[in-house]
């Protein structure tokens, strides 16, 4: 077990490597100039050379991958010698146009994108779980059909209508949130009912999406284990349907269910861009949208890309280890 | 700066430029003198809300653009001089800030000399000096560290070129050439007295002065790149908490002094700056009137900003102004591309200005055609030019029959420039970036052009090295569409820059014959100390360029500006073009 766990992580961090030296050729075959970007209108070529080497991008891409990597281990300086400014490891880089090392940015905006993930997760997972399973159980009555409906909705409405839908005529029309608060961060632990209100809202916006998806899935789940031979015999040993549905059915049904909900979850981490964006949350989503949109912030975007692959690759990981203690086979392969 | 509208608001917004002018015109709004002068009241806080993240900076010597020139100097910096914060003509004369007047020139405006009042200090309580006002100059030389703000000192002050071309002063953190730096700008026994000494006279050096890249900042509190999150304050307010994406929040220095200060009225509380509100929620706030204390730093997106104006009970929160940007199609004037006036004309005739205006947002929103580089907002530079749009001939829909006859002299007068513009083996060139906007607007670009007998390949760059290929791509292309906004009020920061030795003359128009006389006049108008008589001379200038047809079309831009109902005191400050942020208040 020990050996395959070890092989599996040294997979992984092969192939993190290989993304990241990917991030750092794909951005530069994107024609953008950083360099010039940033600079005056009075701005002249030397000037722009003066830039691009504060920026650091005068160098081949290969050597701009190798600088990342050691200033993960070993911190780094960015910038002039004597005026530059050190980012202490791991460094993921320096925002010039934010003055901040992108670690600090990151670290500050993860626990927005943390709240957002694990408030939709509940939600949808309750939620859809619950929906699917009533509807399995009501097949073809008024409760699946209403069940139907949702998913119609939920899954025919992108987040970035809803998300405006819920925001402007929910939010603001009720006067829910006062606009001048919204994406405020207040501590989950010291402060709920603050929390709650910057994030409810974004939060089932979000699950509505993937709720949708997860009562039809579980529903056709429940449905198939249910015309199992094994679910038969517990019905003719006299089980009632409730201790069934418990015991036996929802076992097996949310097996899958739970390796989809942990992929959906890694993914989540990453950034959910839109949800963060119309709801003000200064998540990694809204920040690497930013840093695309508005300052073209080359060491934002090459950080949070890497998180986000960093996350799928590490939930991966854990699920192909999880797999590997349910199913020895795994581990022989 | 601009280039076509969308980018060109874009580019304006995110990069460079700066406003000026004088005498703008209401287009529509409020009566902005009136609301000036209705009675303020002090207290409340004052909300402002925006899509963008963060300012573009903070840090004076990296501020180049007029909105934030007029927020941060209301409000958090100081300079020696400064736009008199009124509306109209008025508030494009300068007064004396931090200085006891607007400045003393001698030695033919090649030496100015600025003494500090007495009680200008910082939040600190420390007297501001002349040694921070020279330290604040300084670091414009630190161009390895700063390349976002205007760049003037660099070639105006006494200091020798090194021999690549560059200044022999490096800034204060290389130190390179510091005594050179020294002799150029002295300070007197009781750092009180300042004064510059220039290569060359500079009439409008007073002007510079507005910026905050010529104010002070104090050497010990330079913290070189961290400096543009926390500048340290020398006006009303200072800056409590400045989170990017989140909020700034300026509370009253209690260290500022009225008695120092002529022109400031700080007037609320405290000031907050929301940041990175998404675009439908800010519209929807303003459309809502839902922060009636809020100002909505931003435009408003196309269909809510004409649903916005055009309803009457809006009037009183909106405002719609010439800006201070001209957008600008010039035409490459070398050898071998379009050196034929005849083919110039042909093509300024045949453009189909109204569709372009309307693709961009209509003549009431986007802007009307121009004469002239230099833009009426610009004062006293201004005067209406002869020819081009007050041509009979001229049709805002194009002339295309007009611009056949042109083209039938040209074929007489410059066959070859003739053959090359209506051949379809050859054809015009017109680059253009490559974003959705240009794709559109280039279809009526070469629909009206062909029906006036042009052949016209347009040719897509990828938008974002379009900068940085401009010194390649102005060789290559027989149109070039782009914007300008003068830096303060006065042509000098137009006409050189656009047509002579300045940063971003694309029309290729030095080896023309008309240009020895042109610029031998330019460079005459830069050191003329008569004002009306340097006037004047803008003047002829602007309309020598514009009889070559160097530039094929110039449209004079216009923004609009909302808030909520309990501000009061809102007028347009037409310098800056922007809101005159130092006499907002909140009604109570």
């Amino acid at each position: 077990m020990l050996k395959y766990v070890s092989r599996r992580i040294l997979y992984t961090t092969i192939l993190l490597l290989i993304v990241s030296l990917s991030i750092f050729y794909i951005f530069d075959l994107i024609p953008m100039d950083p360099a010039r970007l940033i600079c005056s209108k009075q701005c002249t070529p030397a000037l722009v050379e003066a830039n691009r080497h504060r920026l650091g991008l005068d160098v081949s891409v290969i050597e701009q991958w190798w600088r990342f990597i050691v200033g993960l281990f070993a911190g780094r300086t960015f910038g002039e010698d004597g005026i530059g400014q050190f980012c202490s490891a791991p460094a993921l880089g320096y925002s010039f146009p934010r003055h901040e090392c992108v670690t600090t940015i990151v670290a500050n905006a993860f626990p927005f994108t943390l709240s957002l993930a694990v408030g939709a997760f509940i939600m949808w997972i309750s939620v859809g779980v619950s929906l699917g399973v009533l509807s399995a159980r009501k097949k073809g009555k008024f409760a699946d059909r209403a069940a139907s409906v949702f998913v119609l909705v939920g899954t025919s409405l992108p987040t970035f209508i809803s998300g405006i839908l819920i925001l402007l005529f929910i939010v603001l029309k009720f006067n829910l949130v006062n606009p001048l608060e919204l994406g405020d961060w207040h501590n989950p632990f010291t402060e709920p009912i603050g929390w709650l209100n910057t994030f409810f809202f974004p939060c089932a916006t979000l699950a509505l999406a993937y709720a949708a998806t997860y009562t039809r899935f579980t529903r056709s789940n429940v449905i198939e284990t249910s015309s199992e031979d094994y679910i038969r015999t517990a019905r003719a040993k006299g089980l009632t349907e409730r201790v069934i549905l418990r015991k036996h059915t929802l076992r097996a049904a949310l097996a899958p269910i739970v390796t989809i909900a942990g992929l959906d979850f890694a993914g989540l981490l990453g950034g959910a861009v839109i949800t963060e964006g119309i709801f003000g949350l200064n998540g990694l989503g809204k920040l690497s949208i930013k840093a695309v949109t508005q300052t073209y912030d080359l060491p934002i975007i090459v950080a949070t890309t890497l998180i986000a692959s960093t996350l799928v690759l590490v939930a991966n990981l854990l699920v192909d280890i999880t797999y590997a203690f349910i199913d020895p086979r795994v581990r022989a392969e | 700066m601009s280039v076509m509208k969308i980018t060109a608001r874009r580019l304006i917004a995110t990069t460079s430029v700066v406003a000026m002018a004088a005498s703008v015109v209401l287009v529509g709004g409020v009566n902005s003198a009136s609301a000036a002068t209705a009675k303020p009241v002090t207290g409340g806080t004052l909300y402002f809300y925006t899509h963008a993240s963060q300012f573009p900076n903070l840090d004076p010597q990296r501020i180049y653009t007029g909105r934030d020139i007029a927020f941060l100097g209301s409000y958090l910096m100081r300079t020696l001089v400064s736009y008199k914060p009124v509306p109209g003509k008025d508030g494009a004369s300068l007064v004396a800030d931090m200085a006891t007047n607007t400045g003393v020139p001698s030695n033919k405006a090649k030496t100015w000399k600025y003494t500090l009042r007495p009680g200008v200090s910082w939040e600190d309580g420390k007297p501001v000096t002349c040694a921070d006002v020279k330290y604040g100059w300084s670091r414009t030389f630190a161009t390895d560290v700063y390349v976002e703000g205007p760049a003037y000192p660099l070639t105006w002050l006494d200091i020798p070129a090194a021999s690549d071309g560059s200044s022999a002063y490096k800034g204060p953190y290389k130190k390179t050439g510091q005594a050179l730096f020294d002799k150029s700008i002295l300070c007197s026994k009781d750092n009180r007295t300042i004064t510059f000494n220039l290569k060359r006279s500079v009439p409008d050096f007073n002007y510079y002065l507005t910026y905050l890249a010529g104010g002070p900042v104090p050497q010990a509190k330079d913290t070189a790149d961290k400096y543009d999150l926390r500048p340290f304050a020398s006006g009303p307010y200072m800056i409590k908490k400045y989170a990017i994406d989140d909020e700034m929040v300026l509370v009253r220095n209690p260290n500022w002094k009225k008695s120092s200060d002529p022109i400031r009225t700080p007037y609320a509380d405290d000031i907050v700056v929301k940041f990175g509100m998404d675009e439908d929620l800010r519209d929807q706030i303003t459309l809502d009137d839902s922060i009636p204390n809020g100002i909505n730093m931003d435009g408003l997106q196309p269909a809510n900003n004409i649903k916005f104006f055009e309803d009457p009970k809006n009037a009183n929160r909106r405002m719609n102004n010439y800006d201070p940007y001209t957008s600008y199609l010039a035409a490459n004037n070398s050898v071998g591309r379009l050196d034929c006036l005849d083919v110039r004309k042909a093509i300024f005739f045949a453009y189909d200005n109204q569709s372009l205006i309307n693709l961009s947002g209509g003549l009431k929103y986007y802007g009307e055609m121009g004469d002239s580089p230099v833009k009426p907002v610009i004062g006293m530079d201004y005067a209406p030019t002869k020819g081009n749009i007050h041509d009979p001939n001229f049709k805002i829909g194009g002339n295309p029959e007009y611009a056949k006859e042109l083209l039938a002299k040209a074929k007489v007068s410059c066959p070859e420039a003739y053959d090359r513009a209506t051949n379809p083996a050859k054809g015009l060139v017109y680059y253009r970036p490559d974003t959705a906007g240009n794709k559109k607007s280039a279809v009526l670009v070469e629909a009206a052009l062909k029906k006036a007998g042009f052949v016209i390949n347009t040719i897509y760059k990828p938008s974002g090295t379009y900068n940085a290929n401009l010194e390649t791509y102005k060789n290559e292309t027989d149109l070039f569409g782009s914007g300008w906004g003068a830096d303060w009020a006065n042509a000098s920061t137009v006409i050189p820059e656009l047509w002579g030795d300045g940063c971003c003359n694309y029309t290729k128009n030095k080896k023309t014959p008309e240009y020895a006389a042109f610029i031998a006049k330019v460079n005459l108008a830069l050191v003329e100390l008569d004002r009306k008589k340097q006037a004047k001379m803008w003047q002829e200038l602007a309309q020598y360029g514009m009889d070559q047809y160097w530039y094929i079309r110039t449209v004079f831009g216009k923004s609009q500006q909302t808030w909520g109902s309990k501000i009061g005191g809102v007028y347009y400050w037409e310098p800056q073009g922007s809101f005159g942020f130092g006499q907002l208040y909140v009604k109570q």
